[in-house]
């Protein structure tokens, strides 16, 4: 496949990992993204995409004091965001916000609305409600799912409901549904487990072992890719979850994340250990399809991979899709480098 | 008058021959022949002379005899005369009568005349009314007449029916059935009308012999030793005696369906059928094989067929339901039959055998349509059975490849499946073609079609299958699951690799191999439906996927030893390096596991280096990369010598072109074993890059690094590589590390020999272990 030629690069200082959309602001293309050094300041750098999409723009860089594994925009707020950090021996998640105003000095230092210090073990993520105004927070270490009540004016956050997914399961990441936001899928070493957060019961489960990420179909109902080491990516109905509906080679070598486009149920991204983004087209995404899919099944099966992007140094590890305009998207690879590719000649026509 | 002449004696007698001469005119005519011989003494003869007798008389006698004599004439004399005068007299008397008579005729004559016309003219009276009579009677005579005779036509029906019973009994008796049907059912109106009347019992006897006679019909009718002909007849007369023959024929034709049991080819039977029908073209002799006896039957079968259908013209339908029923249930047995595995020839057998029924059958059922209806069924058969050869031949394939699976130290090459594929897939199907039963050569163009597109379907199940047996599509839940229930995970992988490789031979050679049998035997049908093209696009993405699946499995298993190495221990407080780290021996084992494989499945590729991949070298991407990352890091941490070491490497990093890590893989050994070897250096990088660790922790790795480096690059075509990966994870952990001061390289090879001098021990144990086993 050929390198993104029309990809718009952006780098940072050091290694990173994480990369987020900004989905709270509606007048810009924005991407949060922070950097992973052990030894050096950390940095959280706002990224815009300029009005014509040709140049990425560096509107804010502040200091962080760790380095950070997992950062996540605030769905309501384009000021707050989310971070698990690590200080080399010990975790921790916090919520931040972006001081006013942010465009000016190079390197401001963030403020910290809400440290979320309920963890004992390695912090994985921190999930916000997708509903877009919930102050609902979940933030979820190897062993515990913890409920969060965020009070951003008062600059709190109060555990609603802690609850421990047991010594056996080791979470490690997850996604909550946007389409039932009581219901939070959660990955484990053997299964993916989906958690009631009402009852804060496990209340389902997929067994499939080594589940890297997870992200849910924003557009359909019941539609959940998954992407794991061994044989790449999954798509899942989960009314019948015994086995997926369909399935994609994924990477050369570990497929690291995955993410539905917000607005073209068919594009899936996922990331991988081997320096590539690829992108995929999955119609078989609802059983409405399956005999129109038959038809085309041919063709579908010889190439969902719709295109490959390869020119990375290292493994990527970030990746977001813009909610604004949803045919970009954001990868950020481990050597710091941030991309911004448009899958517009990919899009399926309407 | 004459009663008084009786006694008269010879006086009498003489008297009236006197008297006769008297009447007669000429006495000579009248005695002719006495008077010759009294001519002399005979005094009554006419020749008699007076003197002559009195000389004599006087000569010859004395005087007494002659005065005798004298006395006794003048007696005689006397007694004449009297006769004489009463003679008269009574031919007076005559007279006289007569004369009265006349006398009485002519008064009585007159007056006559009248009397006459009279009478003439009553009898003409008489006539005339006598012919009135006869004709105002003819009519009624007529009639009577008629009736007269049918009286004595009724007479002669009585007797005759009088006569039935017995008649009837003795046609039982000599079996003559047809007449006794005859007379009875000439007699049948008779006893129908009069039955209850005189002949009451004369029907019952009858009836009771025809009723015997019925019995004895239907036994003959279903005994199967008589002939047809008998047969035949015996249900005529039946239906002739209006027995109700449709039930009859019912029974019959049951019959006859019960006999189909028999004939049926049964499926067990039905290959030792075969067998000898391929044997007895070679030893004409054995003629009481099966296939004769079911020849036979099927004759028999269809001569009684043949009788019934004369015996019951309208029969027909039901006779074409049997043949057709024959026909099918031939056909049924046939796919029972062929559900088992079944050779090409033993199947033509059966289908000759088949063929040959069904033409026996035609013959006396042309309308039936059977050859039709077979044509159809043997179609459909056919069908069946090429689908079923791929079937099987497939089963076979997995078989071998599931036998492969248990004894894998066995080198059980690709080469022998390839040979059955070949062998069973020519084989068989030229068979099929050379066969030119009738039906056969109908079917030739479908036959070919079917073939042509039984290949192609093969091929794709085999490739789907190849791809289920592998584990690697989730396409049915249940065969993953059991295939991976059955087999370990080793032996797993191994299958894969095998899978991969077969699926190459099958590209290569094997679809070529058939393409040009096909050309060659089986061309000319209208569609193509074998599409070698396609078949070698999808076996050769089947062969890259299954090889990549290999790998994958493989990897993954690495993968899994490296998990948990790097999960366990925390590294942020790891203790001071003792040893290099058992994982990595894991490790090498797997690796080897792996080498050993493939060096059974793949072929050796020529050796080369790793060709840099030129292909992306140019960087498009519109970068604005703060390259002052590391050589600000190398100001800063200049001070330190092990640590600038360790920036070398980094730097050199940056100089070196980027090495092409994911190459694609070949089907060659050392691409293969360099592949996964990449990939779990890769993983290892990975895992590293998750983890933080401690000064002692980084040494650990540093000590499992330079380790590993020299068996690896052993193992490994592409060193380079190998190298470039190995020192990225030195990197990585470089990066990860809180405290980076690499062990002394004393140190490291002091650790280093310990460990070899350890596993050499510890081979050693195990080939004494082994020699002594």
């Amino acid at each position: 496949m050929q390198g993104g030629s029309s990809g718009i690069g952006y780098g940072l200082k050091y290694q990173a990992r994480c990369i987020s959309d900004v989905k709270a602001d509606t007048d810009h293309t924005s991407f949060l993204t922070g950097t992973l050094s052990l030894k050096e300041e950390n940095e959280v750098h706002l990224l815009r995409l300029s009005s014509g999409g040709s140049e990425l723009v560096c509107e804010g860089l502040f200091s962080h004091p760790n380095e950070i594994w997992d950062l996540a925009s605030c769905p309501f707020d384009q000021r707050i965001f989310s971070t698990v950090f690590s200080t080399g021996e010990s975790f921790g998640a916090a919520i931040w916000q972006i001081p006013e105003p942010y465009g000016q000095s190079n390197s401001s230092t963030l403020d910290c609305v809400a440290s979320l210090d309920a963890h004992v073990g390695k912090i994985n993520c921190v999930l916000w409600c997708p509903s877009g105004k919930s102050d609902k927070l979940i933030s979820m270490d190897e062993q515990n799912l913890v409920l969060w009540s965020l009070d951003s004016s008062k600059k709190s956050a109060e555990v609603v409901s802690k609850e421990s997914a047991g010594m056996r399961h080791s979470l490690s990441g997850g996604a909550w549904n946007p389409h039932d936001v009581n219901s939070v899928a959660a990955t484990s070493e053997s299964s993916i487990q989906f958690w009631d957060l009402r009852t804060m019961k496990n209340v389902n489960s997929i067994e499939r072992a080594h589940v890297r990420n997870v992200d849910y179909n924003t557009k359909r109902e019941h539609i959940l890719v998954t992407a794991d080491d061994e044989s790449g990516i999954h798509i899942w109905d989960l009314r019948k979850a015994k086995a997926p509906v369909q399935e994609l080679p994924g990477h050369t070598h570990w497929t690291w994340a995955v993410r539905c486009n917000p607005e073209y149920e068919e594009l899936i991204l996922s990331v991988g250990t081997d320096s590539a983004v690829n992108l995929w087209f999955a119609s078989a995404s609802s059983e409405k399809q399956a005999s129109e899919r038959s038809a085309e099944a041919s063709r579908q099966r010889v190439n969902p991979l719709l295109n490959s992007y390869t020119d990375y140094e290292d493994s990527v590890y970030g990746l977001a899709w813009s909610s604004r305009e949803p045919w970009f998207f954001a990868s950020l690879s481990y050597d710091g480098r941030v991309v911004i590719e448009s899958v517009k000649p990919f899009l399926p026509r309407r | 008058m004459a009663t008084e002449a009786a006694p008269m004696d010879e006086k009498a007698k003489r008297m009236r021959d006197l008297l006769s001469s008297f009447y007669t005119p000429d006495p000579s005519i009248s005695t002719p022949t006495s008077s010759i011989s009294t001519s002399f003494d005979n005094i009554n003869g006419p020749s008699f002379d007076a003197d002559q007798y009195m000389d004599l008389m006087i000569k010859k006698s004395n005087l007494d005899v002659l005065l005798q004599r004298h006395v006794q004439m003048a007696a005689e004399i006397k007694n004449l005369d009297t006769d004489l005068q009463m003679l008269v007299y009574e031919n007076y008397n005559k007279f006289i009568s007569a004369t009265d008579t006349i006398k009485r005729m002519k008064s009585n004559i007159f007056g006559m005349e009248g009397n006459m016309d009279q009478l003439l003219h009553k009898i003409m009276s008489v006539q005339s009314r006598s012919d009135g009579v006869n004709t105002s009677l003819f009519e009624k005579r007529e009639h009577i007449e008629k009736l007269h005779r049918t009286r004595n036509l009724l007479r002669k029906v009585q007797q005759f029916i009088y006569d039935l019973p017995a008649r009837l009994q003795k046609c039982i008796k000599s079996e003559a059935y047809g007449d006794a049907v005859r007379f009875y059912t000439g007699a049948m109106p008779i006893l129908k009308v009069y039955g209850d009347t005189s002949f009451k019992d004369c029907r019952r006897a009858s009836e009771e012999a025809i009723e015997t006679i019925i019995k004895n019909l239907q036994t003959k009718l279903f005994s199967d030793s008589e002939s047809i002909q008998a047969r035949a007849e015996a249900a005529v007369l039946l239906k002739q005696l209006d027995v109700p023959v449709d039930s009859l024929k019912d029974k019959l034709l049951e019959k006859l369906e019960q006999s189909l049991d028999g004939l049926q080819i049964n499926p067990d039977e039905a290959s030792k059928l075969a067998e000898h029908n391929v044997s007895s073209k070679d030893e004409e002799s054995n003629n009481q094989g099966p296939a004769k006896i079911h020849e036979d039957a099927v004759r028999g079968f269809s001569e009684a067929m043949r009788a019934y259908r004369e015996i019951f013209p309208d029969s027909e339908e039901r006779l074409f339901k049997l043949a057709r029923a024959l026909t099918t249930t031939h056909f049924e047995n046939m796919e029972l039959y062929i559900r088992k595995r079944v050779s090409a020839a033993d199947f033509l057998g059966i289908f000759r055998i088949i063929w040959e029924d069904v033409v026996l059958m035609d013959e006396v059922l042309p309308e039936a349509a059977l050859s039709d209806l077979s044509a159809e069924a043997a179609q459909v058969t056919l069908k069946q059975f090429v689908a079923r050869t791929f079937s099987h031949l497939q089963q076979d394939i997995s078989d071998t490849l599931l036998k492969f699976d248990i004894n894998q130290k066995e080198v059980v090459d690709g080469e022998v499946l390839k040979v059955v594929l070949e062998a069973s897939g020519k084989a068989e199907f030229r068979q099929l073609l050379d066969e030119n039963t009738g039906i056969f050569v109908k079917m030739n163009d479908l036959l070919i079609g079917w073939i042509q597109k039984g290949f192609q379907d093969f091929f794709r199940s085999l490739e789907s299958h190849f791809l289920v047996l592998s584990g690697k599509t989730s396409s049915s839940n249940e065969t993953e699951g059991l295939v991976e229930g059955k087999s370990s995970e080793k032996i797993h992988a191994g299958l894969i690799l095998v899978l991969a490789q077969l699926s190459v031979v099958i590209e290569q050679k094997v679809i070529p191999r058939i393409a040009e049998e096909i050309t060659a035997s089986f061309s000319g049908g209208n569609s193509q439906a074998f599409i070698p093209g396609e078949l070698c696009r999808v076996f050769h993405a089947a062969s890259e996927k299954l090889l990549q699946h290999y790998i994958d499995t493989r990897t993954q298993k690495i993968s899994n030893v490296l998990r948990k190495r790097f999960k366990t221990p925390n590294w942020v407080k790891h203790k001071e390096p003792r040893e290099v780290h058992m994982y990595v021996d894991m490790l090498l084992q797997q690796l080897e596991e792996v080498g050993k494989e493939v060096k059974q499945i793949l072929p050796q590729g020529t050796f080369r280096k790793h060709k840099r991949s030129d292909s992306n070298g140019s960087n498009t991407t519109t970068s604005s990369r703060s390259t002052t990352l590391h050589s600000d890091k190398m100001a800063r941490s200049n001070s330190q010598r092990a640590r600038s070491q360790l920036f070398e490497t980094h730097l050199a990093k940056l100089f070196k072109q980027k090495v092409e890590i994911f190459t694609k893989v070949e089907f060659t050994q050392e691409s293969v074993v360099t592949t996964t070897v990449k990939l779990c250096l890769k993983s290892l990088q990975e895992y590293v890059r998750l983890q933080t660790f401690n000064r002692s922790g980084f040494q650990q790795i540093q000590l499992d690094i330079q380790f590993l480096k020299a068996p690896l690059k052993e193992t490994v075509e592409d060193e380079a590589a190998i190298d470039f990966l190995l020192d990225e994870v030195i990197v990585a952990a470089s990066e990860r590390c809180l405290d980076v001061t690499p062990l002394e390289p004393p140190i490291l090879d002091k650790l280093i020999q310990a460990k070899l001098a350890k596993s050499k021990e510890h081979n050693n144990n195990n080939n004494k272990t082994t020699v002594s086993s």
